[in-house]
């Protein structure tokens, strides 16, 4: 008796790239300050595992965290500084801060491999994984937020005492917005896929001022009050700002880490042209061009910025898990990231000589 | 050099045919009597390997994994080519010389410009998928090893990126994690791991942490006194692949090339030790940056 | 989707052989949507009862996905 079994696709899924030749692979160059790994590969072969997140749902969610974790922040000091004054932007900032409680926790249950059991995800609570810390946040926030913004629900509706619970209920969801709307850096960061984990602190840096900026051009959009639109335009401005400055940081770090090269493909071109120039460079511009000549952006050129922002907030946070996925199978990408004198000042190893060339 | 003698135990089980499992049959065949709440792990050493590739099939028997991927990959004779879900031991092979038509005058003095390795999880002391795991479905057992619970695991995939080694990989088919297990089933049952218990050459060695680095460190002597400058050892404290905080791996290897031509990072880094540097600068951003609203918010409750 | 009868022979962590009549065995991965956890494959294996599988077939791999699993 011999049992046939058919196999639906035969060969390897992705059949990696052989390098050029056995010279190419085998004769150990060292590694210097240039930027890539000119040392051998194994045929090529990727030496990382890219993370199995699907680029669109991960960045999506990261994406709205941030937008909601900013809108509840600055929903409560617009209270807390401005009280009646600025009700329909507090409203309004209450009620974006539910997006990622709602969609945001429905597109992390969709990534997840067995959904099913997305219920494990609080059984523990663990201070070395960035996703159990970003768990428990987006919990609090959930519950926080969603209180804030039914009792404000309430309060418009005339009931008498839910305004007192929704300031209350907004000074935690504020806390927990913060930590919402950075904590996804430090997922990407704690990893060892090279672009990710090379710039921890400008990634954080860069994830905290596009969230704020997200949050307040979402303000915007449907803001009225002329006062308060100036200062959303000026709270986004000067988080666009910071947002560049720790683009232009993480640059050269990713120059000199040797991971700039996976910024090179589409994910990194989506990441420099879009995210970064018309998502951050051209609404920071269009703000400093209106203000130095001296006249308020037009409706329609201030709704332009802030689509802009908020565009751009998306797509960086999509491209730079693609471009890390990129990193990840690059070997020459990782061998060089994974190199003695990129490991931390403190580290012994650092200045150890190269070993094992026979 | 130790000279093997037949253990003393050995002489009470003179037939094949047993009625019943060989308590701690380990001491028998790896002279390792396995007890909870010590440190095991595999010394893999690559000089010794003949690349049969009887790990990878003892793995595949034992752990009932799946093959995958059939056909040639055209890299050598390496046709599994990675360590994956369904693959949890992977034997490496490396053409020093007559690769690509291209051959050295010279050949190596040890295995004549052949390098293979068994590759494996590492087993790392401070596992970075155990720290990433956010249900606690990674755990560490009581042999200190490694282990995805399958009962547990969501398929979040986050261990998947945390692996400075690219071992742990989500299997498409059930959704979970997968890793070997340094045959935790067997461990438990007095039982060597099915790959070193398979190796031919005892390229792969079982036994408790301690004794096999000593037994390592002498073997990376007696290479160097009898003329291969090149062997080290990958894995144990302060080496290469111990870097970056990881402390030490249960699995280490002995390699005489760079560890990039086996596939293994020269520096890897614990990543949980990043979780505090991005989340303070990403917090203290936002402060800033909401003491700045703070700010333009109050100056407009002065205008009139 | 095509069944299997059978008795399950190995069963490890969310994998299982199934022996069928002819004394030919079959490779099973549990599917992620299944009811069946590891923890029922063991009794499974231990007590030998027939069981029937209901599976797909899965690509790039010699084995099934097992998406049913019962006594039979």
């Amino acid at each position: 008796m011999t049992a046939s079994y058919t196999v639906l696709e035969r060969g390897p899924v992705d059949p990696p790239d052989r390098p050029d030749s056995a010279a190419e692979r085998d004769m150990p160059r060292p590694a210097g300050t240039d930027a890539v790994w000119r040392g051998p590969t194994y045929y090529g072969r990727q030496a990382l595992k890219p993370a199995p997140f699907e680029a669109n749902v991960v960045g999506g969610y990261v994406f709205l965290a941030g937008l909601s974790g900013a809108s509840a922040l600055i929903a409560t000091v617009a209270d807390l500084s401005m009280g009646r004054r600025a009700e329909a932007l507090v409203r309004r900032g209450r009620y974006t801060a539910m997006l990622a409680p709602t969609l945001g926790s429905a597109l992390l249950a969709y990534d997840l491999h067995t959904p099913e059991r997305f219920y494990n995800m609080f059984r523990v609570a663990k201070g070395t994984s960035p996703m159990s810390i970003g768990t428990w946040i987006l919990m609090s926030f959930s519950g926080a937020a969603s209180l804030c913004a039914a009792a404000q629900f309430a309060a418009d509706r005339g009931v008498g005492p839910a305004r007192g619970i929704a300031r209350a209920a907004s000074l935690p969801a504020a806390l927990a917005g913060a930590g919402l709307a950075t904590y996804t850096a430090a997922l990407f960061a704690a990893t060892s896929t090279p672009l990710w984990a090379a710039a921890p602190r400008a990634l954080a840096v860069r994830f905290g001022s596009s969230a704020i900026a997200s949050g307040a051009a979402a303000l915007w959009l449907g803001e009225r009050d002329g006062g308060l639109t100036r200062r959303l335009e000026t709270l986004a401005a000067a988080a666009l700002a910071v947002d560049l400055t720790a683009d232009a940081v993480s640059a050269l770090i990713y120059r000199r880490t040797g991971v700039a090269p996976a910024l090179s493909g589409p994910a990194g071109m989506v990441e420099k042209v879009l995210a970064t120039g018309l998502g951050a460079a051209l609404p920071l511009g269009l703000y400093a061009a209106s203000r130095l000549a001296g006249h308020r952006p037009t409706r329609g050129q201030g709704a332009l910025a802030a689509l802009a922002v908020l565009a751009g907030g998306a797509l960086l946070r999509i491209s730079m898990i693609k471009a890390g996925e990129t990193s990840a199978r690059r070997p020459d990408i990782s061998f060089r990231f994974m190199q003695p004198d990129n490991l931390p000042e403190a580290d012994p190893a650092r200045d150890r000589p190269t070993i094992g060339r026979g | 050099m130790n000279i093997l003698h037949m253990h003393p135990r050995a002489a009470e089980h003179h037939q094949s045919n047993l009625d019943r499992l060989i308590p701690d049959e380990s001491e028998l065949t790896a002279g390792v009597k396995i007890e909870a709440g010590r440190s095991y792990g595999f010394f893999t050493d690559t000089t010794v390997c003949i690349g049969c590739k009887a790990c990878e099939v003892a793995c595949k028997e034992w752990n009932n994994l799946p093959a995958d991927n059939l056909g040639m990959t055209g890299q050598s004779f390496d046709n599994t080519g990675a360590l994956s879900a369904n693959t949890w031991r992977h034997v490496a092979f490396v053409e020093k010389s007559g690769a690509g038509g291209i051959r050295d005058g010279v050949e190596q003095p040890f295995q004549s410009g052949w390098l293979m390795m068994s590759d494996v999880c590492k087993h790392c002391h401070h596992a970075p998928c155990m720290e990433a795991c956010p249900t606690g479905a990674l755990f560490k057992t009581e042999f200190d090893t490694v282990v995805v619970q399958q009962d547990i695991c969501n398929g979040c995939g986050y261990c998947v990126p945390a692996c400075p080694f690219g071992v742990v990989e989500v299997s498409k088919l059930d959704g979970k994690a997968h890793k070997c297990t340094l045959c935790y089933d067997r461990l438990k049952g007095g039982l060597e791991p099915a790959c070193a218990k398979s190796c031919p050459t005892d390229s792969i060695q079982f036994g408790e942490l301690s004794d096999l680095q000593e037994r390592a460190a002498r073997r990376v002597e007696d290479l160097h006194a009898r003329g291969v400058p090149s062997a080290y050892l990958y894995g144990t404290p302060g080496a290469p692949g111990a870097t970056g905080g990881m402390s030490h791996l249960n699995a280490f290897f002995l390699l005489t090339d760079r560890p990039e031509v086996y596939n293994l990072p020269s520096a890897p880094t614990r990543p949980s030790r990043r979780v505090a540097p991005s989340l303070f600068s990403g917090l203290a951003t936002v402060a800033g940056l909401t003491l700045a609203a703070a700010f333009l918010f109050a100056e407009s409750e002065r205008r009139p | 989707m095509p069944k299997m009868r059978g008795v399950i022979t190995i069963a490890q962590e969310s994998r299982f052989q199934l022996t069928d009549a002819d004394g030919v065995s079959h490779l099973f991965v549990l599917s992620p949507h299944m009811l069946a956890e590891n923890d029922d494959l063991e009794p499974l294996q231990q007590s030998q009862a027939p069981v029937q599988v209901t599976y797909s077939r899965a690509r790039n791999v010699i084995g099934y996905l097992a998406e049913r699993l019962e006594r039979i």
